[in-house]
């Protein structure tokens, strides 16, 4: 007859020890990574607010009959790289991070800047640059409805060209986010506000969308 | 965190302390000296093959059995017809002339036709062979040589598969190989609790003593490891001693051969239950209750990921329909699509667990390699294998447990 002992208990408890080591780490290094991009993100972030800033006053400033918008798109591209990328953040540092939450109140900052700043150049170079207004609520009950109307607004986006979408958190709790809501009448997630005027609410269709679109 | 979540952090986390346990089970076993026959000390050796119905395959069997380099003296081959209603009699008798016994009987099963062979058989050591496999000259030999320690009971051989050609046979061949490893683990942790019907060795006195074949069970092979477990024997595994076997090569067989296997393996572990628990040492302890709980990781996240995969399916058609099918709008990538996809799997824990457990794998298949030489066809079968087993053996899972929930018969064929 075989002997029928555990072989070894110190066998289970290294085993126990490393396979616990192992997997803590893998939580930890995926922390760190999006601790890494949050960083990556910030520094991003101030240059694309110079970027935004320093057009507008150069346009303001020096330039008030120069009708170039190169950066257009670059700025636009960034725009929804970094919206995209801190809504990832917030799911991965959690929703009440002070560092993720104060990322997001400066992109929205970011965006009404640009957003006034297409603006002008509307009125004041005749373009045709047509801009949506995207609120969204990270809250559990409303993720799925706004990622398939994200998902809606990213295929208008990639089938028109001089379209610029600006999206906002509609629970962030900062001022100009409750001012935009009360300029535009805002009381539900999944709104839209098409060039300033059009509001449509939880678009299901492209064309819902693409027929205010100039 | 959703309750899907849950499971699969939980299925990972016992998964890592498993596979750590058992490569340390490894390393620690195979420091251990075997007590090994020399060539002038090996026994008389009976090989057993039941035949039914196997006229395509039972001439190269006998070929690649009678190459063996074992003593002729030492070494019988008996052939048990099973009531075959094909040629392979009369193929079969045509080795009579090279010392193979022939014996017929009515059809009646696998288990049957073993039994008469063990009660023909001269060999104090029996091998069970099915008539669909393959053996090199040195396995037979390789083998028998674990017998010296009396309390081995049986050995079991690299069982591979035998040339794949189609996607399911590809994906086998690798779930083969990647149990090379893990059976020499539980081999050494002596909690190896299947011994494969395709090719396996016993000591011809168990049968002697504890009963031959089960032959109302659907996986006797199954049930006779479980029973010299219970009786606190050792079963042995020899990597360097490869068998190739016929895989099915169609979805259906596939299915019926798991869908016994698995069915077989739920009866004889609530027959053999008492070898859960301390008293059967690491079997009991570990082996066992992690492949149960392996197991229901499996069939719960393969039914869940199943049912999501429907609904996402649903919800595509519905967001193409949306936009009008317009699929170049979808397809549309540059560079900021990339890194946000990028950031999104190296962020992932479970993609990178599933990277380690990828990379164990590609160990696990050089250990294989190593031990049975040069495997061709991994660079296509690896990839076949991780996109397509999960799923399959979460489905052959459910439809076994279904079978058992509702008290339906499998039959061996």
């Amino acid at each position: 007859m075989a002997d029928r002992k555990i072989q070894s208990k110190k066998r289970y408890v290294l085993a126990f020890l490393i396979g616990t080591f192992i997997f803590i780490n893998v939580f930890f290094l995926t922390y760190s990574i999006s601790y890494f991009e949050y960083q990556r993100i910030s520094s991003e972030q101030q240059q694309l607010s110079y970027d935004i800033f320093k057009d507008e006053l150069y346009y303001s400033l020096f330039d008030k009959n120069n009708c170039s918008l190169s950066s257009l798109s670059k700025i636009s591209e960034d725009l929804r790289f970094q919206g995209s990328i801190i809504d990832e953040l917030e799911k991965k540092l959690g929703k009440n991070n002070q560092g993720v939450l104060f990322r997001k109140k400066f992109y929205s900052l970011i965006e009404l800047e640009h957003f006034e700043f297409i603006g002008k150049m509307n009125d004041k170079c005749k373009f045709n640059i047509s801009t949506i207004l995207f609120f969204y609520s990270n809250e559990d009950k409303d993720i799925k409805n706004s990622e398939s109307v994200g998902r809606l607004l990213d295929s208008v986006y990639t089938r028109n060209n001089d379209l610029v979408i600006y999206s906002f958190d509609i629970n962030l709790d900062d001022e100009l986010i409750i001012g935009l809501k009360k300029e535009y009448l805002i009381i539900e997630p999944f709104t839209i506000i098409i060039n300033k005027k059009i509001k449509v609410v939880d678009p299901k269709n492209i064309e819902e969308i693409e027929k205010y679109l100039s | 965190m959703e309750l899907i979540n849950y499971v699969i952090y939980a299925s990972i986390y016992i998964g890592l302390v498993a596979t750590t346990f058992y490569i340390l089970s490894y390393f620690s076993g195979n420091k251990k000296e075997k007590s090994l026959y020399k060539d002038n000390e090996l026994p008389k050796v009976s090989v057993i093959i039941p035949v039914y119905n196997e006229e395509k395959s039972i001439e190269g069997t006998l070929n690649s059995i009678l190459t063996t380099n074992y003593s002729k003296e030492k070494f019988e081959i008996i052939v048990i017809n099973d009531g075959s209603t094909d040629r392979t009699l009369e193929i079969a008798k045509k080795f009579e002339s090279k010392g193979v016994k022939i014996f017929s009987k009515k059809n009646g099963g696998k288990g049957s036709a073993l039994n008469l062979g063990i009660k023909s058989a001269k060999g104090e050591i029996i091998f069970s062979m099915d008539a669909d496999t393959f053996v090199t000259p040195d396995s037979v030999k390789d083998m028998v040589r674990y017998f010296k320690n009396k309390k081995v009971m049986s050995v079991s051989p690299a069982m591979m598969l035998y040339k794949p050609k189609n996607i399911l046979e590809k994906i086998q061949s690798i779930e083969y190989l990647l149990g090379l490893f893990l059976r020499k683990t539980f081999a050494s942790l002596n909690a190896i609790y299947v011994t494969p019907g395709a090719f396996s060795a016993y000591r011809k006195s168990f049968f002697d003593r504890y009963g031959g074949y089960d032959e109302k069970n659907i996986t006797e092979d199954l049930e006779l490891a479980l029973r010299i477990q219970s009786h606190d024997y050792i079963i042995e595994n020899v990597p360097e001693a490869p068998a190739y076997t016929v895989a099915p090569n169609r979805f259906i067989h596939l299915l019926k051969q798991r869908r016994r296997w698995y069915y077989g393996l739920m009866k004889n572990l609530w027959e053999y239950r008492k070898v859960i628990g301390p008293r059967y040492g690491d079997l009991g302890m570990f082996v066992i209750p992690v492949a149960i709980v392996s197991i229901f990781f499996a069939v719960f996240v393969t039914a869940y990921m199943f049912f999501k995969t429907i609904f996402n399916i649903r919800d595509e058609l519905v967001f193409l329909s949306n936009i009008n099918f317009d699929f170049k709008s979808v397809l549309h990538t540059n560079f900021y699509f990339i890194e946000r996809l990028i950031f999104l799997f190296v962020t992932n824990p479970i993609v990178i667990f599933l990277s380690l457990f990828i990379i164990l794998s590609f160990f696990y298949l050089f250990y294989a390699s190593k031990k049975t030489g040069k495997i061709s066809g991994l660079i296509i079968n690896i990839p076949l294998f991780f996109i397509f087993f999960a799923i399959l053996f979460g489905f052959w899972w459910i439809v076994s447990i279904v079978y058992i929930m509702f008290n339906r018969k499998i039959s061996w064929k």
